[in-house]
């Protein structure tokens, strides 16, 4: 018999299953439920394309246009605008007004950092803060201007009377617009009292030793005390000429840097989301290729196992 | 479709595919029931548009006889050591010869198998390989040893 007979034979051979089974397979389908609706992919699509585009269409195109935005960079430290002049004078003036009983001794250090809008405005101010110290009565005791194109910085240190600072600070506030502000007071009292009771421990002990008969190692101590009362009496001669005047360092400035921020199109978010889709692919692939690569290998070898053992399972 | 139209339409190719592969009717006829009670459960999954209910059933079909022939290996081994299996007598299909019903126990279970998909069934060879869970080319030389092993087998009874 040919093969083509062989075949003919087994194709016109008939199996027909039982009455019995039939009538079994025929109870297990009639419990079947009513097909559901069948979510397949492309009806999902249908669904999901449209919603993701006009989610997409939403984000694009209402997103307001950021024209026009700079932003002001002062070094590190952000910018405190004041809403005009007058109010920050007063608010510099309240800042500035410490306390300062009569009777005390009290040295006082104030910062004060200004932004004026161009350059020729800090060369101005400086002169202005020079005129306002000497109208005062106070002195400049240090200034450095800088000027690089169209910005401009420069550095004071006003010595004012002490009685007269809050003025001071009230007009100097009024060159500018206040980004920066400090006070510093230290109370010298208890110091100069210290220096007091020493100079006259130091005194009584040179009236002693003049009282003594004189000698020459008596002349030499009596010297090496006065030397140390003197020295004494400058530092605190010092100390309250100090305290009589406040210190104040200006700092006015112009904007250092201005970045305008580029013009971004509607479709900018989109690059920047491909952008970054694009960097997320990189790092997937190389850190999902060899993954992707063992398990591939993995289930290879399943594969192999499971027909090896079917096809001897077959062998019967 | 529903489930009740394809039971309905492909039971005895079910039942055939399953009295070949086992060349055991009582097996076959259990298996096909439990074939049938499982694809209800898994009714759910069946795609149409990745392959006919007949195919998808047939598959169903194999997973439940290669879990026969697991747990009816284990039992033989178990039961030979008290006593060698008796032979079951048992007929392919209704107009076969004799020699061929021969020929046709004498084949592998996984040789029978092709033969039902390729033959009795008469699957293309892309579906069959689909049930069979390798390419249609080793498919189709898995068919012709079959085959020719019949055709020797038939050749030697005459």
């Amino acid at each position: 018999m040919s093969q083509r007979d062989l075949v003919a034979e087994l194709r016109a051979a008939h199996v027909e299953a039982p009455p019995e089974v039939r009538e079994r397979v025929r109870l297990v389908a009639a419990g079947a439920p009513a097909p559901p609706r069948r979510i397949t992919w492309r009806r999902s699509l249908g669904v999901l394309v449209p919603v993701a585009a006009a989610i997409a269409a939403t984000i694009v195109f209402a997103r307001p246009p950021k024209h026009q935005q700079t932003a002001l960079e002062f070094g590190n430290r952000p910018a405190t605008i004041a809403p005009n002049v007058g109010a920050a004078t007063d608010r510099a003036a309240k800042a500035f007004a410490v306390p300062s009983p009569k009777n005390r001794v009290q040295t006082y250090d104030a910062t004060l950092s200004l932004r004026v809008e161009h350059a020729h405005d800090v060369s101005d101010g400086v002169k202005r803060a020079l005129r306002i110290t000497t109208s005062l009565g106070g002195y400049s005791q240090s200034v450095h201007a800088e000027t690089h194109g169209s910005s401009a910085v420069a550095d004071l240190k006003l010595r004012i009377p002490r009685s007269r600072i809050q003025k001071a600070m009230a007009e100097l506030a009024q060159i500018g617009t206040i980004t920066d502000e400090n006070v510093s007071t230290v109370d010298q009292t208890a110091l100069l009292n210290n220096t007091d009771r020493e100079i006259a421990r130091l005194q009584k002990q040179v009236a002693a030793l003049r009282t003594q008969p004189k000698s020459e190692e008596n002349d030499r101590r009596i010297a090496a005390l006065v030397t140390r009362i003197e020295r004494l009496q400058r530092g605190e001669a010092t100390t309250r000429r100090n305290a009589h005047y406040a210190t104040v360092s200006l700092h006015l400035e112009t904007p250092l840097v201005t970045v305008p921020q580029h013009k971004h199109g509607p479709l900018h978010g989109v690059v920047v989301a491909l952008k970054w889709l694009g960097i997320g692919a990189v790092y997937g692939l190389a850190i999902g290729a060899p993954v992707a690569m063992l398990l591939v290998l993995l289930w290879l070898g399943i594969r192999v196992v499971r027909r090896r053992r079917e096809n001897a399972l077959l062998q019967i | 479709m529903t489930f009740q139209q394809a039971a309905e339409a492909h039971l005895d190719d079910v039942y055939g595919y399953l009295a070949w592969f086992t060349s055991d009717r009582f097996a076959a006829e259990d298996l096909t029931a439990v074939t049938f009670e499982r694809a209800l459960r898994l009714w759910h999954r069946f795609d149409p548009i990745r392959g006919s209910a007949r195919t998808w059933l047939c598959q169903v079909a194999r997973t439940v006889a290669l879990d026969h022939f697991r747990s009816e290996r284990r039992r033989t081994r178990r039961e030979e050591l008290a006593a060698p299996p008796e032979a079951i007598d048992f007929r392919f299909a209704e107009g076969l010869s004799p020699d061929l019903e021969a020929a046709l126990a004498r084949l592998t279970a996984g040789e029978r198998e092709v033969v039902a998909l390729r033959v009795l069934l008469d699957l293309d060879a892309g579906a069959a390989a689909r049930i069979l869970g390798i390419s249609p080319t080793n498919c189709t030389t898995r068919l012709n040893r079959a085959l020719k092993k019949l055709e020797e087998a038939l050749h030697v009874a005459a």
